[in-house]
């Protein structure tokens, strides 16, 4: 099992989401989240006062997937985040050694 | 000893193992009973026996099951019950004993020797009633234990209200009631009657102070079945007074009706899901519609209908429990709080009003007055104003009038001004709500019928529409003091918003197409639009604000969440959606309070950031593109038919002539009516180089001025508003192709001069002509004003900031002046930028409270301002503005 965190655009959060849901995966943690990589923030100025935007607005998507579907995700997410401009986010994967559903207990993919 | 004990705590189960150690034989064929007993009342329930009915066989199986295994116990044991009481308090001792209910026990005792008598034979009496199926929840006390009541064991007290002696020592009992409580409890009425009232308080704010839930808790929510043991409670601690107004809304038979219906539901409740969940579902709401549950009539209703049953019964237990918490009210005001009262009162207190202040609150004083709506429209008005709610007794007494058969209602068709000074205070939802309570809301406003008390299911919304809707008024009304983070932004906007009224009856019809068979609720609210527009004769104008406003509910929070704000494209593109920083500032109000109310978590930190991120870009793109976005009539094709069907004379030629090459905010900030007046204004340059027109706007004047553009013209104009004593709030000067200037001027007579006066108006305007014609010198108007006005100091202190900008126009450079506002501010900065030889091409003035924001389009012979001439501007304006 992996799990995939991929920080994303906002404004690419329901493509994503629908691309997701199109192969089949309809389970997620959606978080709001700010930050920022390459892409630095900005000032605005309004009515004499400087906002400063230094961590802008990105959406944290997670999700733990058996083996068999992790490419297949990721390449959906690659695909529909993609705006080509800088900002548009990052994807990172990590193993999973368990997963535990708390209803019944069931265990490892099943939990899933 | 005062703490409560706990070696008979709630919840206690004692292990199975002792049980097998030592059976109680004789009761061992009692299980089986027992458990027919239920079903045969579950299956009574369920063929539509009353709620009363099943509650009471449910308790007379309690009491039936506790007397006989505490008889067993006591007959096997040998022991008499001398000395020790069983007594049944809470919901068990009122006899509202629901199926998966706790039994609230009380085991009393005479001496601590009898309680350590006892002790076996108690745990035993618990574990035989666990194993019956009964969740028993029991304390013990001595007498001399029960004498104690402190703050800290008052819920013990409260549930002691409810005492009702099972078994054992009647003797006991009865010391206990008459003697030994009597006392100390009448003592302990001030304590518990402010327990209650904390409780209450605490529980209400836990759900949100509202009985609105699209899922309610039938029992802790408001308008649930609490309400009503609290509003018992606090009757009970009051002495039990009763109000001697004979209303023909029998109180008590709705009481009963609203008591018996949210019983039935609740039995339902536990059947269905087999224990003590209160949580009315959408699925349970669904089935108890199929069942027609608490309804008698034999009329099938939809989930949503059967729901609008349970509000209405709901918030009958509600308002007569937050009746009882004002008059219950314990706190004495300390003489701060009582002089802040009586400040909104000297506002309020008037000759001839049949209403008065008292304790903060709004009172009649003659209540066959409210038979005529003027009168409640009036005061309702006046608490929206002042921030002085009406009191719960002033409410009953209304709708005691409104139904009274031998007092005839007068003036119950609300006129829009009525309704727009109710909308427009600072405290609208004071108004708005016991509007709605009492029904007036649906009678000023039928189409909000369509969303009183409806359910809409989603997996968003926490509240009903109404609901929503009402509390989205009220997360704007906060903003005049932002309870946290998320408003700190918005707090301006709303502080300085024009036409509150206007935005807040958008909010009111903005969902009421969710209650209309439409395929699209905004197209159902802009259809109510239509009719409410109509009826209460709204102008063009407010109707296509409030129109837009309901049309593009959804756009920012949508451009928010699914655009990227930071692309200039998208910026430009809901900036051309908008059409103006005034509808921007509006939208972006409505879309704050719409996306707060939808549950108390749903506008994060993050989304009311974003939400400002786009406010301020858009605004920005606003002020930094009104000189680039200039009009060609030659696109204008519809614009130029609209215009000329205004007009009396004039042909489409000469319309052309006078838009073509206006900024484009033009447009948006005049309608067509308001462009035909401009183009007659126009038409007679010819005859009069000066033409004004003026005319009074919502609380404040617009001064309209068309003439070919001149030196100094801005500050001269300025200069003249300032001498008159008029303070400036917003204005804007735009010129076409031809060099005609328009300017227009919104102010606030402050003195009066212009509303106690009419004839003046004539000489106003004449003396701005004259001064713009050279015909009279400015300076000896001013002097007298000026420095009166100047002699007041500012209340809060702005440093001046100016800003320039080359970017935004291809000719021009903008210049962005921050500062104090203060009387003539416009007359200095446009006599520097005069002096300085600059021309003025577009002027978008501002104020914020006392924040001036001045935005000019500078051009200096012709051509942007060099760096040298914008240096020399920054130095004389900070010099001169501080």
């Amino acid at each position: 099992m992996m799990k995939i965190e991929a920080i994303i655009q906002p404004s690419r959060f329901e493509s994503v989401k629908d691309a997701l849901l199109e192969i089949g995966i309809d389970g997620m943690t959606v978080t709001e989240v700010r930050g920022h990589g390459r892409q630095k923030g900005h000032t605005e100025v309004y009515r004499g006062r400087e906002y400063t935007v230094d961590l802008l607005p990105k959406i944290k998507l997670e999700l733990v997937l058996p083996d068999n579907l992790v490419n297949r995700a990721v390449e959906t997410i690659l695909k529909s985040a993609k705006t080509g401009k800088i900002g548009d986010g990052k994807i990172f994967l990590s193993r999973i050694e368990e997963a535990i559903r708390i209803r019944n207990e069931e265990r490892g993919e099943n939990a899933l | 000893m005062s703490s409560p004990r706990t070696d008979l705590a709630p919840g206690f189960r004692p292990p199975n193992k002792k049980m097998e150690e030592k059976p109680v034989t004789p009761l061992g064929e009692l299980g089986p009973q027992v458990e027919a007993q239920r079903e045969r009342i579950r299956k009574l329930f369920e063929s539509g026996a009353g709620a009363r009915e099943t509650l009471r066989q449910l308790c007379e199986l309690a009491d039936g099951t506790i007397r006989k295994v505490f008889g067993e116990l006591l007959r096997v044991r040998g022991t008499p019950a001398q000395g020790m009481s069983l007594l049944a308090l809470g919901g068990y001792g009122r006899e509202m004993l629901f199926p998966y209910s706790d039994l609230d026990l009380l085991f009393l005792f005479g001496t601590e020797k009898a309680e350590e008598e006892f002790r076996p034979l108690i745990s035993e009496f618990s574990r035989t009633l666990w194993d019956l199926g009964f969740r028993v929840s029991s304390a013990g006390r001595t007498l001399d234990e029960c004498k104690q009541i402190e703050e800290s064991n008052a819920e013990f007290h409260l549930a002691m209200l409810d005492r009702r002696f099972l078994d054992g020592d009647g003797q006991l009992f009865e010391r206990l009631d008459a003697k030994v409580l009597s006392g100390p409890e009448k003592t302990a009425r001030p304590l518990l009657l402010s327990e209650v009232q904390r409780l209450t308080r605490e529980r209400l704010t836990r759900y949100g102070n509202t009985i609105f839930h699209l899922e309610p808790n039938v029992k802790e929510a408001p308008g649930g079945l609490r309400d009503y043991h609290a509003t018992l409670w606090m009757r009970q601690l009051a002495g039990d007074r009763r109000d001697p107004r004979i209303s023909p809304l029998n109180e008590d038979e709705l009481t009963r009706n609203a008591v018996d219906f949210l019983s039935g539901i609740r039995c339902f409740l536990h059947h269905s899901n087999a224990r003590n969940d209160n949580t009315l579902t959408y699925e349970l709401q669904a089935e108890a519609a199929e069942r027609s549950l608490g309804i008698d009539d034999n009329l099938r209703r939809n989930a949503a209908e059967w729901m609008r049953l349970y509000f209405r019964h709901a918030r009958t237990l509600n308002r007569q429990l937050l009746r009882y918490m004002e008059q219950r009210q314990t706190v004495a005001l300390t003489l701060r709080q009582r002089l802040m009262n009586a400040m909104p009162g000297a506002k309020i207190e008037g000759s001839g009003k049949p209403y008065t202040l008292r304790d903060g609150l709004l009172e009649l004083t003659n209540e066959l007055a409210f038979a005529d709506r003027q009168a409640t429209y009036a005061m309702l008005a006046d608490s929206a104003r002042t921030g002085v709610p009406l009191s719960r007794d002033a409410e009953r007494g209304i709708a005691y009038i409104m139904v009274h058969p031998e007092l005839p209602q007068k003036n119950t068709r609300i006129t829009w001004p009525a309704l727009s000074e109710i909308l427009g205070g600072d405290y609208p939802s004071l108004a708005l709500r016991p509007m709605h309570r009492l029904g007036l809301l649906t009678e000023a406003l039928p189409e909000f019928r369509n969303i009183d008390s409806l359910v809409v299911r989603d997996f968003y919304h926490r509240y009903t529409v109404d609901e929503h809707s009402l509390r989205a008024i009220e997360h704007l009304q906060e903003l005049a003091a932002p309870p946290d983070a998320r408003g700190a932004h918005f707090a301006p906007l709303w502080r300085t918003a024009e036409r509150r009224d206007l935005l807040i009856f958008s909010l009111l019809l903005h969902d009421v197409g969710k209650g209309m068979p439409v395929e699209s609720h905004v197209a159902g609210s802009l259809q109510a639009l239509e009719t409410a527009a109509d009826r209460l004769k709204l102008t063009p104008e407010e109707k296509s604000e409030v129109h837009f406003l309901i049309e593009h509910h959804l756009d920012m929070s949508a451009t928010v969440q699914r655009r990227d704000i930071f692309d200039p494209s998208t910026v430009s593109g809901f900036a051309a959606t908008v059409g103006s920083h005034e509808r921007l500032q509006h939208l972006c109000l409505l879309t704050y309070a719409d996306i707060h109310a939808v549950n108390p978590e749903a506008l994060t930190p993050w989304k009311s950031e974003m939400l400002w991120q786009l406010f301020v870009a858009t605004s920005n793109h606003f002020s930094r593109t009104v000189d680039r976005d200039r009009l060609h009539v030659s696109d204008e094709a519809l614009l130029l038919e609209q215009v000329h069907q205004q007009t009396a004379t004039g042909a489409k030629e000469e319309i052309a002539r006078f838009l073509e090459g206006f900024p484009r905010r033009y447009l948006a900030v005049h309608s067509p009516e308001e462009i035909a007046l401009h183009f007659a204004l126009y038409q007679k340059l010819g005859a009069q180089p000066v033409q004004t027109n003026l005319k009074e706007r919502h609380h404040a004047f617009e001064l309209t001025l068309l003439s070919a553009d001149r030196p100094a013209l801005f500050a001269a104009i300025s200069g003249v508003l300032a001498a008159w004593g008029m303070n400036i709030v917003k204005a804007d000067a735009f010129a076409n192709s031809a060099g005609v200037v328009l300017d227009t001027f919104h102010f606030v007579d402050m003195h009066r001069t212009l509303e106690l006066n009419p004839t003046e108006h004539a000489r106003f305007q004449q003396s701005i002509a004259d001064v713009v014609n050279g015909k009279q010198p400015l300076e000896p108007l001013m002097k007298g004003r000026l420095a009166a006005a100047l002699a007041r100091p500012p209340k809060v202190m702005f440093r001046t900031s100016v800003q320039f900008d080359d970017n935004s126009s291809d000719h021009s450079t903008l210049m962005e002046v921050v500062t104090q506002d203060r009387p003539g501010l416009l007359y200095e900065v446009g006599s520097a930028l005069a002096r300085q030889g600059c021309n003025i091409d577009v002027a978008l003035i501002d104020t914020e409270g006392q924040k001036a924001i001045d935005v000019f389009y500078l051009t200096a012979q012709g051509a942007k301002l060099t760096p040298q001439k914008k240096e020399l501007l920054r130095e004389v304006l900070e010099a001169t503005l501080g």
